[in-house]
């Protein structure tokens, strides 16, 4: 057969490109269901850490800089004490840390080394099934250990109702989302893990510091702030406060818009790195 | 070429089949055909271009060019539902090594839809096919090769594929795991099963393909049976002589008449003939003193060598 006759391919129409990225409507639950069984392996140990670490955040931060602070806390926290004050924004910083390192190298070893993602892909699901699954596995594991913290924080006191507590857990697990998502497009384009280095080095332990947990936002520079209110965390830290301390929220759904969005649109993004890794 | 318009049914038909990554053609404009219960192998070096056939087989990766039909869809198209129909057993292992043996069946059954009870039903069947029954409860990462081998491809098998797909199945193990293998495959192909193989061993193929094509630098440079080709392509007894200096001062005239035809490596002179003995008797008359000599029948090597005038392992 010579060259001339060899049919070439057909560009895929719009709406058959859109399908491709599109996930199937139930077949992401099956990857939800595999993360679940590797996750039965180590459950209890989770369950273990996720009530330690809180205490261990709360005692050593809350009450060691508490005391630091001492009686300048009431200027900066308009009243309550200081460990009140970071309380809450330690879970909404501790669900983004759990969801940025979930999505690292959890997503990059089942490329790169367990390779289990080359033979999903040989299976009816599509990539972004995968993502799909992988990322809302994410969220519920975030959810998990936000469960935790909230009941320490409603124990303790420093969650003011059960109902605040349970609205912090919802708040956490999106703010955990919306950092899972976009570090997952990250993972899926990396060949080796020293990029995760940089991501949280420079990117989300700083961020802490920076989207007014220890301190308010206002105390930044204007330029600071803005870059704060474009990030995620300062979002769910702001809704987490709020809720913990039954105070009024301003801009409340604008704040879980954005923390949306970045949940969205890492998602997407993510899916279609993905595809074009996996899909050659 | 033989575009084999058999009666049989194809289930895997490929025209002008063509694939290039950038400036490189992986494949070149390929034609075959995969019929229904038949063992189909694509056998050549490294490089050849097999796994990128097979990756566009399977429906992940998008071909370049010509056109591709499998169970007669398109898989740009229908990429999903052919995957349902397919088993793929990777090169590379891809099992979960956290999940135990069994769970990785179950697990995998998952993705293709299939209800828990038959997945349950079929993974026991599978282990004990597949003599893994004894390790279900155990964890993958201590198994041998051999046993994950084995375990990759009962787990490509839960879907009860129409076609199973092997690439390099038996790379890296050691003899006595490959036999094991080769019979595992054998009584799959008896059970009805399409099987097709990539392969870099000769032996491999000629002990399992009931057909096959060669691949060289991304084309198809011959098809048959391994009988076939041997018959077509190669003379029926190898004559081999060894020369550990090295065989580039032996003149064309010296070499000329000890049989049909000669392949000159590098340190190696292998000589087709119809009779090897008196090959080497002419071979001494014409004044080569080998290190040493043996006689054999042609293999599927020795048509790879005279299709491209190059050994595999080279």
């Amino acid at each position: 057969m010579s060259a001339a006759q060899i049919a070439p391919r057909r560009s895929r129409g719009l709406f058959s490109t859109i399908g491709a990225y599109l996930p199937h409507p139930t077949r992401w639950r099956h990857v939800v269901g595999y993360m679940v069984a590797v996750y039965r392996r180590e459950w209890i140990g989770s369950v273990f850490s996720g009530f330690i670490e809180p205490l261990v955040v709360l005692a050593g931060l809350g009450i060691g800089l508490g005391v630091l602070v001492g009686d300048r806390a009431a200027e900066i926290t308009g009243g309550v004490s200081y460990v009140t004050y970071i309380a809450p924004a330690l879970m909404a910083s501790q669900a983004m840390q759990f969801g940025a390192g979930e999505a690292a190298w959890p997503i990059l070893g089942r490329i790169m080394w367990v390779r289990i993602y080359h033979a999903m892909v040989a299976t009816p699901l599509k990539p972004t099934d995968i993502i799909v699954g992988a990322i809302l596995f994410m969220g519920g594991k975030v959810a998990f250990a936000a469960t935790f913290f909230a009941g320490v924080l409603l124990v303790a006191g420093i969650a003011t109702s059960a109902g605040g507590a349970l609205a912090m857990i919802g708040v956490s697990t999106l703010t955990g989302l919306a950092f899972a998502a976009p570090v997952t497009a990250f993972s899926v384009t990396q060949k080796t893990d020293q990029g995760f280095a940089i991501i949280f080095r420079l990117i989300i332990t700083p961020l802490t510091f920076f989207s007014g947990t220890y301190f308010p936002i206002e105390s930044l520079p204007s330029w600071a702030q803005l870059i704060s209110w474009c990030t995620p965390l300062a979002h769910g830290v702001a809704l987490a406060r709020g809720l913990a301390l039954g105070t009024e929220i301003p801009n409340a759904a604008a704040h879980v818009a954005v923390l949306a969005a970045w949940t969205i649109g890492g998602t997407v993004i993510a899916s279609i790195l993905f595809r074009r890794r996996m899909l050659k | 070429m033989n575009l084999s318009t058999s009666n049989a049914t194809a289930l895997i038909r490929a025209r002008g089949l063509t694939k290039t990554f950038g400036s490189r053609t992986a494949v070149d404009a390929i034609n075959f055909d995969v019929r229904d219960g038949e063992f189909f192998g694509f056998l050549g070096p490294n490089g050849a271009g097999k796994t990128t056939t097979m990756r566009m087989i399977a429906g992940v990766s998008p071909r370049t060019a010509g056109t591709l039909e499998i169970f007669g869809s398109d898989p740009d198209k229908d990429g999903p539902r052919i995957r349902g129909q397919l088993g793929v057993v990777h090169q590379q292992e891809t099992l979960d090594q956290e999940l135990t043996v069994r769970e990785n069946l179950l697990i995998f059954g998952r993705f293709f839809g299939i209800e828990r009870k038959e997945i349950a039903e079929r993974a026991d069947q599978l282990l004990e096919l597949f003599q893994l029954s004894d390790r279900a409860k155990d964890q993958v990462e201590p198994l041998s090769g051999g046993m994950k081998r084995r375990l990759s491809i009962a787990r490509s098998l839960i879907n009860a594929p129409r076609v199973l797909m092997l690439d390099e199945p038996t790379t890296g193990l050691d003899p006595q795991a490959r036999h094991l293998l080769w019979d595992a495959l054998q009584r799959l192909k008896r059970s009805g099963t399409t099987i097709v193989l990539t392969t870099h061993y000769m032996d491999e193929a000629e002990q399992l393909c009931d057909r096959l094509v060669v691949m060289d630098q991304a084309k198809i440079v011959a098809e048959g049976s391994p009988r076939q080709l041997i018959e077509e392509h190669a003379s029926r007894e190898v004559l081999e002589l060894r020369f550990p200096e090295g065989t580039s001062r032996i003149s064309k005239e010296t070499l000329d008449g000890i049989g049909d035809r000669y392949e000159r490596l590098a340190e190696r002179v292998i000589i087709g003939c119809e009779n090897g003995e008196a090959a080497h008797a002419r071979a001494l008359e014409h004044g080569l003193t080998p290190e040493s000599w043996l006689v054999r029948r042609s293999s599927l090597e020795d048509v790879f060598l005279r299709l491209t005038g190059r050994s595999l392992d080279e």
